[in-house]
């Protein structure tokens, strides 16, 4: 008997791949697996099996769970060319984007919580100021990350991660590449009612 | 004559040599940069991953406001903020129902026809004019670079049209000849640095940049050029870092393209803020052999 690497869970294939299709806005059915993003990516090396055809294999059949939390989601850096080269025009890396929210909207442990931590924090500054203040947004990201360590009274690592941070600051403030003025938007309140709105509109459907 | 000017918040802090060198060449070439009033954070790579209405609403509001001040052009030289103002016009104009629902809310209304220019298309522009040539006295002999554009000056996440060849882009290699420069052909000029991995995925983003680094070494070059900060930022602080644990013995350092368009129009080392970089570029600029 032969063992198939991918699971099919019909179940859940339809509402996934619709899902997927919709909010990433890429056609997924289109993938006849010609593979030509998989030998173009640049963090194959450290995906494993997973790459961007296989990705979209994983959410054709409905494997939710493996579609949500698997390297390539986490180390996709987003750099666009498994989707200029592909030759039906998917862009998996869009793909990977919309599975960063879905998980996040699930409530799954990420593979990778300081990938989460560091573009969350980069929109919440974004936002809260109208402009990221290089500083703060630091300062946050790196308070999120050493969070669970410091609520375990687990110091080492914390003392470790800021030793790494300190040499960085260091350094720029050396080549006066490290910014202390604090930049303010006046109509940062434009984004924030826009978002507010659309966050209720979402709960609504 | 006038232009937008986008500089992003990058260009308003770690990369603020950047912004001074644009200003500093700009205003040799006659163009005026207006910077945008009031402009906000354009979501850079983090909204996309965040959320999808945030990744066309922040960089939407910027363009209202340029379009209702009646600029035609505005140029962003930072690839993450170019990509992400351009792609958003795009969406914005495919979709008129999402235009004016963020419409509703802003007080500098989108049409969406502006133009949305990176700094290599401005300067290609005065590169075809003549302007550059006319202007840059100075010929940079001696400097043997690489070119290096990353993903964003070529690579977009939707339908809009792209400046340059996609996996082999010319723009900074016509620019410099102008100058006297001719830059090395290699393999890697549009491979990825890791952006933020740098910061939250740093094994990734060492084997990445060290990839490059091997490639622009056995060119045998002895700079990097480049357009984006991001970019910038990571090759040059963190070279010694991801060369010691590759095993490369060389350091190169790394150009934004406006400091040797400057050095060309005889603009000093000090104003252009060329001792700002992690790996030494004053000396092999001062070593130049001016012709």
């Amino acid at each position: 008997m032969t063992v198939s690497v991918n699971e099919f869970i019909p179940e859940t294939a339809n509402t996934l791949i619709e899902e997927v299709m919709e909010r990433s806005g890429q056609n997924l059915l289109s993938c006849y697996q010609c593979r030509r993003c998989a030998a173009g990516c640049p963090v194959a090396e450290e995906t494993g099996y997973v790459t961007p055809d296989r990705l979209i294999r994983m959410i054709m059949l409905g494997d939710y769970e493996n579609a949500l939390n698997n390297p390539l989601v986490w180390k996709c850096v987003s750099c666009y060319t498994c989707g200029t080269r592909c030759p039906n025009g998917i862009h998996t890396a869009r793909i990977t984007e919309t599975m960063k929210k879905l998980a996040k909207e699930n409530h799954l442990q990420p593979e990778r919580l300081k990938v989460v931590n560091f573009h969350g924090t980069f929109i919440n500054s974004g936002i809260r100021w109208g402009r990221v203040n290089e500083m703060e947004f630091m300062g946050l990201y790196e308070l999120k990350n050493t969070f669970p360590d410091i609520n375990q009274f687990n110091f080492k690592p914390v003392i470790e991660e800021l030793k790494t941070q300190a040499r960085l600051a260091k350094a720029m403030l050396k080549k006066k590449r490290l910014h202390f003025g604090f930049e303010l938007v006046k109509g940062r309140r434009e984004i924030k009612k826009l978002y507010k709105k659309i966050k209720k509109l979402r709960k609504k459907l | 004559m006038e232009m937008a000017y986008y500089p992003g918040c990058t260009l308003h802090a770690s990369s603020s040599l950047y912004d001074v060198q644009i200003r500093l060449i700009f205003e040799k070439l006659g163009i005026n940069l207006k910077e945008i009033d009031d402009w906000n954070c354009c979501g850079a790579t983090s909204a996309g991953k965040v959320d999808d209405f945030l990744a066309v609403a922040m960089p939407a509001r910027n363009i209202g406001i340029a379009e209702a001040a009646g600029f035609s052009e505005v140029m962003i030289p930072c690839s993450s903020c170019y990509s992400r103002t351009l792609v958003a016009k795009h969406h914005l104009i495919d979709n008129p129902a999402l235009k004016e629902q963020i419409n509703e809310e802003l007080s500098g209304k989108i049409q969406g026809h502006i133009k949305v220019s990176s700094i290599l298309e401005v300067l290609l522009a005065r590169v075809a004019s003549g302007d550059i040539d006319e202007i840059t006295g100075k010929k940079l002999k001696g400097l043997k670079p690489v070119c290096y554009y990353g993903c964003l000056q070529t690579r977009f996440p939707y339908n809009v049209p792209v400046p340059d060849d996609v996996e082999n882009p010319q723009g900074m290699e016509t620019i410099l000849k102008v100058i006297g420069v001719k830059a090395l052909d290699w393999s890697y000029k549009t491979d990825c640095c890791g952006a933020s991995a740098s910061i939250n995925d740093e094994d990734t983003a060492m084997n990445l940049m060290a990839r490059i680094m091997k490639d622009a070494v056995a060119r045998g070059a002895n700079c990097m050029v480049v357009t984006c900060p991001m970019c910038q930022l990571n090759m040059d602080v963190y070279q010694d870092k991801f060369c010691e644990a590759h095993n490369i013995a060389e350091r190169l350092p790394v150009f934004f393209i406006t400091e040797l368009i400057g050095l060309a129009m005889d603009i000093s080392l000090s104003e252009l803020q060329v001792d700002r970089h992690f790996i030494d570029g004053v000396a092999l600029l001062k070593g130049l052999d001016p012709a």
